[in-house]
């Protein structure tokens, strides 16, 4: 038989989505349960950015692959909290220009611009959100010297971080959705429901009822509800739909940022493994950003394959090395697509001619950064790159990149269900209720109608509360 | 704000002095500089061209490729020198000639500079190393990674890679980057580029949206002299433009104006050719090059497709640059030119 839970609320993931939605209801007074396919781990239990939180915290270890020439990597939180436990934290507000694009070209309601930042001022507030009182990282400060060199526009992001026991960024503490909004929810009676995933919801004439979950053992799990949130990311909410029969639009409209990366070398230590850059170079902006990632010695492994052979002797100088990437807003869309017999949807994207010569340019500039940083070596992530020592060298890396020999991934993914009132461009309408159904409801990155330009969690968290306050008003 | 700059010198060098820009500039300095002008020339005809701008005018006939006949250009007794540097070629007879000329003639120039003691030394180089805008509203900024156009492009860029090696070694150059430029003094053949918008027949593709950025030729003058006299670092180079990048259309429709306002009748262009064509002459220009091949109309009609548009603001800050001329008055005084010249457009 397996087991049962009745609830007058399911909320499907627990990320930055779900966990603002989940705060909302619980504190509104409905019977709400989250439902969690990742495990819960507490801030601390693991370090952030290591390969053991890959492994633990990560849907499929780490990496899942967009396929499509070339083929983009992409990751994804798997856990309570989601992505917030275990990306960079990076937090900035889509610009007004964003806001006015997604009203206009989606015809969303009640999408003032005012009242979207006054969402945003509650999210700052809510995650302290804030720019890193003290010393900045050696990478970090690399990057903001090399824009500053070239007179290139550049900032710090500010993160969703605390300093309670010292002002320099190494000792930022992650205000994520489990510190945040999850005990929010759950203090307000919220149950969650981690390690288990839902399969598919039974909609009957658009209206679903019950959804069918698979909990770690493998046993069978069913949930009553009289509404029902998807809040699993962008690639698995427009999976799930479609699993349970609806689609349309659902998971058409696949949006990232795109990004390549580089691995520079600096004369000194300059590597903080479990910590990331704040700065962001802008000069380009929305079309092109840079910052820095992920440094710990796999990282930097992994940065470097694409050209092991010229690139490995490198490796071992891991303290003197530091990856940085170039993020493009891409004119290419993709799709997901749930197949029958397989766990994870196919994922497809495709980049355009623009996007590519874009990346290309901004993968040449980045190095330009790394060099007036002061970089030894910089190590571009592409199959035949050179090693760039000085200005000639960039040359030889404009003609030999090509972005089918690189290693694109990228880490914001949304736009599988946009939200508005127009439904030639819509799947939802503009507070994120699934068309075609009357209780299936979607309030994650998948409704951002396309990429911001920016961190784009700062957006998901924000709609995510405006469209969780339209639902508890609308049941009343 | 005005910017400080250094005295006129006793000479200046200019090489290129018969090109199009060499004959402006040699026409500028003339008129507002003290000083003897010693202009290299190629040959006894562009000797005599350059001698009737004004007796001042000192050709010497050389060759930048031969670098034993450079010696003549100076004369360690005639003071403070400066050398403004805008011999290159661009459409060569054959594909050794960028290299011979851009790359290999611009170290024996600046070989010679450095042996003469020359106090500071302005290159002219170009938008080719650094190839093309990714999207149409992306500008070049000054300091930009290589990524050369094609055989000329590439030729340039080690042009300015000798620059930066004779800084290296203790020479004051700097470096001006000026894109396409227009305007009097114009070489025959840039003629064909008003016929063919008087004719309605000058190739727009996929709607004529793409940026360029273009150079009045004494816009360009005056950023060449601003380089010279300006007190920077060595080392420096900076784009040379009109105020904005132009769109495509907006050239084509410019110039027919400014043909019309003088008095000639333009057909409409109707000349639309998709993308795919550009894509195609591109493909086609490179295939030539790899082969030493050059072909001028090929390589114009492979590059017009191209967004290639440069921010100016760093000349305007370091070294008080303003470009007094735009488009369409550049046009018109183009045009008129070309009619005292007896050209037939």
């Amino acid at each position: 038989m397996g087991t049962h839970h009745d609830c007058d609320v399911l909320i499907v993931g627990s990320g930055a989505g779900g966990a603002p939605t989940a705060a909302v209801l619980a504190e509104a007074g409905l019977d709400v349960l989250v439902v969690e396919e990742g495990p819960w781990v507490d801030q601390g239990a693991v370090t952030p950015f290591s390969l053991e939180q890959m492994e633990r915290q990560y849907r499929n270890g780490g990496l899942t692959v967009a396929l499509g020439r070339p083929s983009i990597a992409y990751t994804e939180g798997r856990c309570a909290g989601g992505g917030t436990e275990v990306n960079s934290g990076l937090y900035r507000r889509p610009s007004e220009q964003t806001l006015e694009r997604w009203r206009e070209g989606w015809a969303i309601r009640d999408f003032a611009t005012g009242d979207f930042m006054a969402l945003c001022d509650e999210v700052e507030s809510a995650l302290s959100v804030q720019t890193v009182p003290g010393r900045h990282t050696p990478a970090s400060e690399r990057l903001r010297a090399g824009a500053a060199a070239l007179g290139w526009a550049h900032d710090e992001i500010p993160r969703w971080m605390t300093y309670p026991e010292g002002d320099d960024a190494e000792s930022g503490q992650r205000q994520s959705m489990t510190r945040t909004y999850l005990p929010r929810a759950i203090a307000a009676g919220a149950r969650v429901l981690t390690d288990t995933r839902v399969d598919r919801l039974i909609v009957d004439r658009g209206h679903a009822f019950r959804a069918e979950l698979t909990d770690a053992e493998g046993g069978p799990v069913t949930v009553d509800f009289a509404d029902v949130i998807v809040c699993a990311g962008a690639i698995h909410s427009p999976a799930l739909l479609q699993r349970s029969g609806l689609r349309g639009l659902i998971g058409r409209g696949l949006a990232v940022h795109p990004t390549v990366k580089l691995a520079a070398r600096f004369g000194e230590a300059v590597n903080v493994s479990d910590d990331v850059p704040v700065h962001q170079v802008k000069e380009f902006a929305p079309e092109l950003s840079f910052g820095g990632s992920a440094s710990h010695p796999g990282l930097i492994a992994l940065a470097l394959t694409d050209a092991w052979s010229t690139m490995r002797d490198a490796i071992t100088a891991w303290p003197e090395i530091a990856v940085y990437y170039a993020a493009i807003t891409s004119q290419g869309r993709g799709r997901v697509q749930a197949l029958p017999g397989f766990r994870d949807p196919l994922v497809t994207y495709r980049l355009t001619r623009r996007d590519r010569d874009v990346l290309g340019r901004g993968l040449a500039r980045l190095t330009q950064v790394m060099l007036a940083a002061g970089a030894r070596e910089v190590y571009p992530s592409f199959r035949h790159a050179p090693i760039v020592r000085n200005r000639a060298d960039l040359a030889t890396l404009s003609d030999r990149f090509s972005a089918t020999a690189a290693s694109v991934m990228t880490v914001h993914l949304c736009s599988t269900v946009p939200m508005g009132d127009d439904p030639e461009v819509a799947a939802a309408d503009s507070h994120g209720r699934v068309f075609g159904t009357d209780n299936v409801h979607v309030n994650d990155a998948s409704l951002l109608p396309d990429a911001p330009g920016v961190n784009p969690q700062a957006s998901v968290m924000a709609v995510a509360l405006r469209n969780a306050r339209r639902f508890v008003e609308a049941r009343r | 704000m005005t910017i400080p700059r250094r005295p006129t010198p006793d000479t200046t060098v200019v090489t290129g002095a018969a090109g199009w820009l060499g004959t402006a500039l040699v026409h500028h300095l003339v008129g507002t500089r003290d000083g003897a002008i010693v202009a290299l020339v190629t040959d006894p005809s562009e000797a005599d061209r350059v001698r009737a701008v004004d007796e001042r005018v000192t050709p010497v006939i050389g060759d930048v490729r031969d670098r034993a006949s450079l010696d003549a250009l100076f004369d360690d007794d005639h003071g403070v020198t400066d050398v403004l540097h805008t011999a290159g070629v661009i459409h060569p007879a054959t594909f050794d000639d960028f290299e011979a000329v851009n790359h290999v003639g611009t170290r024996h120039v600046l070989d010679a500079a450095r042996t003469h003691g020359v106090r500071r030394f302005v290159h002219v180089s170009s938008n080719s190393p650094f190839g093309t805008n990714p999207h149409p509203t992306d500008r070049f900024r000054n300091d930009e990674p290589y990524a050369p156009y094609l055989g000329y492009g590439r030729s340039k860029m080690q042009g300015e890679l000798a620059v930066f090696e004779a800084v290296e070694a203790g020479l004051d150059a700097v470096i001006v980057r000026p894109p396409w430029f227009y305007g009097p003094h114009q070489p025959p053949r840039q003629t064909t580029f008003f016929r063919m918008v008087r004719t309605g027949r000058f190739p727009v593709f996929a709607g004529g949206h793409q940026r360029r950025s273009m150079a009045y030729v004494d816009n360009l003058v005056q950023g060449v002299e601003l380089a010279e006299l300006v007190e920077t670092e060595p080392g420096r180079a900076w784009w040379i433009a009109d105020e904005r990048p132009y769109e495509v259309r907006e050239i084509v429709e410019t110039v027919g104006r400014a043909l019309t306002d003088e008095g000639f009748d333009v057909a409409p262009n109707r000349f639309r050719v998709p993308d795919v064509v550009g894509r195609l002459a591109e493909r086609a220009d490179s295939l030539l090059q790899s082969r030493g091949i050059y072909h001028q109309q090929v390589h114009v009609l492979g590059e017009m497709n191209k967004n290639i548009a440069c921010d100016i603001s760093a000349a305007r800050d370091e070294l008080g640059y303003e470009p007094a001329i735009e488009l369409y008055e550049g046009m018109r005084r183009s045009i008129r030119w070309c009619i005292d010249q007896g050209l037939e457009l």
